[in-house]
């Protein structure tokens, strides 16, 4: 084997790594310049002996600084194909991330239990703990008991789904009140969510049956003021926490003084649009100091105590709330709607 | 109520104040505004009057309530009897036989009165409340109506037998042609007016043809009179009528009224029709009605508003409104109610006035002092598990009205079900309450498959309703769940087809369901459920008692409801769920050895349900094995026809130690071998 110029060898071997693009002729360098058997190298290392002796050290030297240096290179030429391969795997699998995603099922809770729900975590962070009552409900609740007699003329402004004569579709949620009074003592703090019915044709702005929350609080000392306050705390975090509320007098048997209770215009701010005629103002709850004749009823004693009560409706809350037109769409269930919540 | 600016300014001096402002001011005392209309007569706003208070429905009524807030004055018109002579004969007789319906009659006689159209300003006035003029008589009657509230009938005296009035109830059989033009069927429930034969007008409500005031009329006899609320109430409410004069008996007229309101009428009538009076003014009044006195106490006034009110603001407001306050001690009146606020009966009802005319604005803003943490119903929490477990499997909440038909439930049920019926429905299809939820859910369905939503899943959560027996106050409600779906299990993807959603889909969502409320319950083959599919339908049981239902619509519903994809329903007792207390879970602890599967797979009768299998294997009782599950089931071509193929992956695990291969295997071998020996199952 005839000595080559290490040199030569260094270059020769760096203008064929030059040329590898996969690690089989990687592997095929490799052994051209290194295998035990006939690498170009390993049989220059093998010829040392015949040099010379005071050659051989420099020469040596120098073989086994290109060996180191072939090795190095061939390791880093390993690492960069594997890089390219790995990279040229991912891309491979690329996907068209714009397609679209598969949607899991997903229902929604209807817009009603939603404001229903929003309305009971209000109440209850303001200490109200929430009860229920029967729908089919007896005229002694429903009416008797909250100052409301037979032939009572405000029975006309509900009008009523009888059953028997004693036995009716409750028209509003008040007759828990009363139920709730009887079984406790104050102080009471509740309020009432619950399906309603009325006697009413279906059009964008009736419905026979509809909801609505009710509360009530009893204790010594409670007055007016505390109901302005209760519920323009309550309308706020309902609406916004800068709503505009107002008390303006107005009658229900049950309570005295009376009120009805109005909030700003959504819509307009004040400003009079169509949805609050003009006015700036939507009335949204009836309300008022509990009648002593209410608290006679149920053996409260209505000198020690006082107490004011309100009442709103649920829909029509979702409906200013979602700004949704007719009520009929709460009913019709149609898919196109409920996905909206 | 209609309220002219131009003419409420008869009664007060507005000087600068503009209808917007008085209109603003109106809502705050409990009148809102609803509507502004311009009149001949000039701006008339359309009050809501609440029922309480009568007394506003007029003119002079509003004028009060302004006058109390303003300050100012109120001019009363002259209401004292018309000067000039009368004869001492009153020209009429009344007598009062139902003093209990009808405490005070008065009347008054006129004669010479030339009946023709009422003079321009009358006619504007008239057709600015909406009426329509009609002659100058009628004319003033609607005038004083709605000046002072206190509604007038004239009888043309020449056609009253015997010039005489009979208040007396109505007699069985007896008719009276009223002045629409309809002929009433009268009876003792009702209370008239009548001549000396025969009924002439309805007490309160309106007047009869045959004694109408005409063009040929010259002497009239007016009635101005205070009918007991409620009797006017029933027979208004019975004949299904209501006129200006009834709503304002009902709600309770002024009882002293109605010899001002007279005498107000004939001097009107003097002027303007001529005419004279004939004689005095009748006046039965037999059962005098005694003003009322409430104590009202400025510590009540504290307690209940809130804020220490002025004594002096307190007797100038309430003074103004018409009530007499008379301070009785440091701290308390005696109040005076006058007679035309029959609403005021009781110390809160004035502790109301005086918090109108002070401004609910003005009252100061507090808050009640929380004794105790707010806790939602017992049930709230089940109710949000429900839909909550149902929304992640696609159901969107429904809500239907719980009304339905016997029709109805008959097509769906397939058999009559008794119904609680409503007594006074309003429309056909709304005459009795629910007893099951599925027909709306299954409308709802029908709604969105018109609407291009194919794939549809709904649940509704509400109150259906029983009868028990005869008797209709025995029947009950109560809360149920029902669920209904159709369509496709997923998508459409773009990456495949979905299979579409079938009965074990829905059973799938009811076990995932009932696991989140630790339910154990039972699926058994449905008999008897004319709704479901006969092959495709189960009860699902619970301790015995049927907790719901679950199935595939039955053919006849589908081609009902002309559904061209299967629908599947079920229906659930929410008692049952909502009964059971929401315990926290107890953990259970892991083991640390790993477990080891070994599936199995055989061939088996098809008439062996899968639930005997694995009762089967249960029954073994093999503390090691944990789960069972099924894996595969094939009846293709490979299978013979009357077997059906499965694959059952069983899981074996020891809490305390790893389970050797043999041990696996031995444990396996008794499975199966049981299976073989118990079953019949061939291994594949």
């Amino acid at each position: 084997m005839k000595p080559v110029d290490p040199t030569h060898l260094w270059q020769s071997f760096q203008a064929e790594l030059q040329e590898v693009s996969s690690k089989p002729a990687l592997t095929r360098l490799r052994d051209r310049y290194l295998s035990r058997q006939r690498g170009l190298l390993t049989l220059q290392l093998r010829g040392l002996g015949r040099l010379a002796p005071q050659e051989r050290p420099r020469a040596g030297k120098s073989l086994n600084q290109i060996k180191g240096r072939i090795e190095s290179a061939l390791a880093e030429r390993g690492r960069e194909l594997e890089a390219e391969q790995r990279r040229s795997q991912l891309e491979s699998e690329r996907l068209d991330i714009t397609l679209p995603g598969y949607l899991p099922p997903q229902g929604r809770s209807h817009p009603l239990t939603r404001v229903r729900r929003e309305m009971e975590e209000i109440a209850v962070r303001m200490g109200f703990s929430v009860l229920s009552g029967p729908e089919l409900e007896l005229d002694h609740y429903n009416f008797e008991a909250l100052n409301m007699p037979k032939e009572h003329p405000a029975r006309d402004t509900q009008d009523t789904l009888y059953i028997t004569e004693n036995l009716l579709l409750r028209t509003h949620t008040s007759p828990v009140q009363i139920r709730t009074m009887e079984r406790q003592q104050p102080p009471v703090r509740i309020v009432v969510p619950g399906r309603v019915y009325r006697r009413d044709t279906v059009d964008a702005t009736h419905s026979p049956m509809f909801h609505q929350m009710e509360g009530l609080v009893v204790d010594e000392g409670i007055t007016f003021g505390d109901l302005k306050g209760t519920l323009e705390l309550f309308l706020r975090e309902l609406f916004s926490s800068d709503l505009r509320v107002r008390f303006r007098p107005s009658y229900f048997p049950f309570v005295e003084p009376g009120a009805e209770v109005d909030i700003e215009c959504i819509f307009c701010s004040l400003r009079g649009c169509g949805v609050c005629k003009r006015t700036g103002w939507i009335e949204i709850m009836g309300a008022g100091m509990v009648h002593p004749r209410v608290f006679s009823m149920v053996g409260y004693d209505a000198e020690r105590y006082t107490g004011f009560a309100w009442g709103m409706g649920i829909d029509r809350i979702a409906i200013l709330k979602y700004r949704v037109s007719d009520l009929r769409l709460f009913f019709e269930n149609d898919l196109r709607f409920l996905r909206q919540f | 109520m209609k309220i002219g600016w131009n003419w409420l300014q008869d009664y007060l001096d507005l000087q600068g104040m503009d209808s917007d402002r008085l209109s603003v001011a109106l809502g705050m005392l409990g009148f809102p505004v609803e509507s502004v209309d311009e009149t001949g007569d000039g701006r008339v706003l359309e009050l809501e009057v609440t029922t309480n208070r009568p007394d506003c429905l007029n003119h002079l009524g509003i004028a009060r309530e302004v006058s109390a807030r303003f300050g100012l004055e109120l001019r009363v018109p002259d209401l004292s009897e018309p000067p000039g002579r009368v004869v001492a004969n009153p020209g009429a007789r009344v007598s009062i036989e139902a003093p209990d319906l009808c405490p005070r009659y008065a009347a008054r006689v006129m004669s010479g009165v030339r009946i023709g159209p009422s003079p321009d300003w009358l006619k504007r006035r008239i057709e600015s409340v909406g009426q329509r003029p009609i002659n100058n008589v009628v004319d003033v009657t609607n005038f004083v109506l709605y000046e002072l509230g206190q509604p007038l009938h004239g009888f043309d005296l020449d056609r009253l037998s015997e010039r005489r009035i009979i208040v007396r109830r109505g007699a069985e059989g007896e008719r009276l042609a009223t002045l629409d033009g309809e002929d009433r069927r009268l009876d003792p429930s009702m209370l008239v007016i009548a001549d000396a034969t025969r009924a002439v007008a309805l007490a309160g409500i309106m007047g009869g043809m045959e004694t109408e005031i005409s063009g040929a009329t010259t002497d009239l006899l007016l009635e101005s009179a205070y009918f007991e609320p409620l009797s006017v109430r029933r027979t208004a409410k019975r004949l299904g009528m209501r006129t200006d004069a009834s709503y304002r008996f009902e709600r309770g007229a002024d009882p002293d009224m109605a010899t001002k309101a007279l005498n107000r009428a004939c001097r009107m009538i003097r002027e303007i029709a001529g005419g004279s009076c004939q004689g005095p003014v009748i006046d039965e009044f037999p059962r005098p009605i005694p003003a009322r006195e409430i104590r009202l106490r400025s510590g009540r006034l504290t307690q209940v508003l809130g804020v220490s009110v002025d004594p002096d603001f307190v007797e100038e407001v309430l003074g103004r409104l018409g009530f007499e306050p008379e301070p009785q001690d440091e701290s308390s009146w005696r109040i005076r109610v006058p007679s035309f606020r029959a609403d005021v009966a009781l110390e809160d009802d004035l502790v109301e006035e005086v918090a109108r005319e002070y401004g609910y604005e003005r009252l100061p803003t507090t808050y009640p002092a929380a004794a105790a943490v707010g806790k939602f119903s017992g049930s709230e929490g089940h109710k949000r598990r429900v839909s909550s477990s149902l929304e992640s499997c696609g159901f969107y909440e429904a809500v239907n009205y719980a009304f339905t038909n016997p029709g109805r439930e008959e097509i769906f049920l397939g058999r009559r079900t008794p119904l609680v019926p409503i007594a006074n429905p309003l429309s056909e299809e709304h005459t009795h309450l629910r007893s099951t939820l599925l027909p709306g859910l299954a409308e709802s369905i029908r709604h969105n498959l018109n609407f291009g939503n194919r794939s549809v899943r709904l649940f509704e959560t509400g109150k259906v309703f029983f009868r028990r027996g005869d008797d209709l106050e025995q029947a009950q409600e109560e809360p149920y769940l029902g669920l209904a779906a159709t369509g496709s299990v997923h998508g459409p993807f773009w990456s495949g087809a979905s299979e579409p959603f079938g009965f074990h889909h829905l059973k799938g969502v009811l076990q995932m369901l009932f696991r989140k409320f630790g339910f154990e319950v039972e699926y058994r083959a449905a008999a008897g459920l004319p709704f479901l599919h006969p092959g495709i339908s189960a009860e699902i049981l619970r301790e015995g008692r049927r907790l719901g239902v679950l199935g595939r619509l039955h053919p006849r519903l589908h081609a009902h409801y002309k559904f061209s994809q299967d629908v599947l329903v079920a229906e659930l007792r929410l008692d049952e769920l909502y009964g059971r207390n929401l315990e926290d879970p107890a953990y259970q602890v892991l083991t640390r050895f790993p477990s080891v599967e070994h599936d199995f797979s055989f061939l088996v009768d098809k008439s062996v349900s899968f639930a005997t299998l694995i009762n089967a294997i249960r029954g073994l009782s093999i503390p090691e094995l944990r789960d069972i599950r099924l894996i595969d089931l094939y009846r293709g071509s490979s299978v013979p026809k009357d077997k059906v193929g499965l694959t059952l992956r069983l899981t074996f695990a020891d809490a305390e130690r790893t389970l050797t291969l043999p041990e696996v295997k031995h444990l396996s071998e008794r499975v199966f071998s049981f299976m073989r020996r118990e079953l019949g199952v061939e291994g594949r």
